[in-house]
């Protein structure tokens, strides 16, 4: 690998790392290693995408970037604070303006609620008008191809295609610096899904949003610029590329008995 | 990490033949035998999927012993004295160029197919190299998977759909590559952490 040529500007801090982070669960008696040392690297406006299998620990491990978990060793930090330190409210306003988490499971709207007003609400909390949250949630629904959904449309009779998109723009319209996701697209045609990968990579790319994507389908994550797989709690990543992401193995490869 | 990205490698590691005669030492090491029964061993170690050819097994054990690596004496049949056969022995050299195949990774070879007949006839002394070496190819399945062009999901020409179709199929291949590596290296590592 070429040397970094020298530069006088200190390098930022990654947006987002792990340093030998751990996490275990309970499982009647024993114990699971959802995590095992994991450390990595993600920088801001970097697409890292998580391969994994059901039970391997990619949920952990996004649950933990988002903070919404704490591990049991190791150290999580974004844009440089060490977030497993910080107290419960200071995460959550962290959770609430920088890092958005999509998840198939996380479809919240109540029924008869028009698309728009679904969107526009994610932004309750920000001090807006009613009038500048929907113009905001009319733009990230543009973004996502669905403008036309708008106003009109009731969340209860979107398909499964236009529901993801409708999630996108509900992460989208708060501005975060990461956007996390865990099994984006859980719809029946292949075209769709792709498609929908497609607009993921388009919006955050445009946006400079960094994105940290898993899922158990590889498909899901072509294009993204750097490659992990997730097994049994242990992260194995692709090679270095530029300083896109930087990638630590968990330990030096152990030599064998010769 | 040198261990499993050899600077030199011998010509008998090398080509699509490779991981059979690297599986045909580790044979060896374990009993001599002919070359029938050295292809019959051959075939029940790695599987009818290999389509394995009798008559390929007694050019490799040639191979092999021409670079040294296996050693042939003519012995009489059982109940016939007349008729001899050839009967292949392991030499001196043969254990050091098992346990250097099974730290090679070669980039070009199939990685998996070298992977499977290693794991055929892998010693447990091999265990460490073994996940050493399956993890490099995890990584490099990555690697690779890294570099196949997203899809947008709307292939509008015929030559496109064409296109997007072999990119899916080599996009399987890896993820059922990782697969199988990671499944392997945890089987691996479990039977590790409970004889040690």
């Amino acid at each position: 690998m070429r040397p970094a040529p020298p530069s006088l500007l200190a390098e930022p801090p990654p947006l987002l790392s792990f340093q030998n982070v751990s996490k275990r669960y309970p499982d009647g008696g024993r114990e699971i290693v959802a995590l095992d040392e994991v450390s990595f690297e993600l920088h801001a406006g970097a697409a890292v995408g998580v391969y994994g299998a059901r039970r391997s620990g990619k949920s952990t491990l996004l649950r933990l970037a988002a903070a919404i978990e704490s591990p049991d060793a190791g150290v999580v930090r974004f844009a440089g604070r060490d977030v497993t330190r910080i107290s419960s409210r200071e995460r959550a306003r962290l959770l609430r303006s920088s890092v958005a988490f999509l998840t198939s499971a996380g479809w919240l709207a109540s029924p008869g609620e028009t698309v728009l007003d679904h969107v526009a609400m994610s932004l309750g909390s920000e001090g807006l008008t009613m009038r500048e949250a929907k113009r905001r949630a009319l733009l990230a629904l543009d973004a996502v191809g669905v403008a036309a959904l708008g106003a009109e449309e009731i969340t209860a009779s979107l398909s499964l295609r236009e529901r993801a998109l409708v999630m996108l723009a509900r992460a989208l319209v708060r501005e975060p610096r990461l956007l996390i996701v865990d099994e984006p697209a859980p719809m029946p045609s292949l075209g769709d899904r792709e498609r929908f990968c497609a607009i993921l990579r388009t919006v955050t790319g445009e946006r400079g949003i960094a994105l940290l994507i898993a899922s158990e389908d590889m498909a899901t994550l072509r294009g993204v610029g750097a490659l992990m797989s997730i097994s049994a709690g242990e992260l194995c990543c692709s090679e270095e590329r530029g300083t896109v992401v930087r990638l630590r193995p968990k330990r030096a490869a152990a030599s064998g008995p010769s | 990490m040198g261990m499993v990205q050899a600077t030199s490698t011998k010509r008998w590691m090398r080509g699509a033949s490779a991981p059979l005669r690297g599986a045909l030492l580790g044979l060896l090491l374990e009993r001599p035998g002919h070359g029938g029964e050295l292809a019959n061993r051959l075939i029940a170690r790695l599987g009818e999927t290999w389509r394995i050819d009798p008559n390929d097994v007694y050019r490799l054990l040639e191979q092999l012993e021409a670079e040294g690596l296996a050693s042939s004496c003519e012995e009489h049949r059982r109940g016939n004295e007349r008729r001899t056969r050839l009967v292949y022995h392991p030499t001196e050299q043969t254990p050091s160029a098992l346990t250097c195949w099974m730290e090679t990774l070669m980039p070009r070879e199939p990685v998996r197919l070298g992977l499977q007949a290693k794991l055929a006839v892998a010693r447990e002394q091999d265990l460490r190299r073994l996940s050493v070496a399956l993890r490099e190819h995890e990584r490099e399945c990555l690697a690779l998977a890294q570099l196949v062009c997203p899809s947008d999901g709307q292939a509008r020409s015929w030559a496109a759909l064409c296109m997007d179709c072999t990119r899916d199929a080599v996009y399987g291949m890896l993820q059922a590559e990782i697969d199988w590596t990671t499944r392997t290296r945890q089987r691996i590592d479990e039977y590790a952490a409970r004889t040690s």
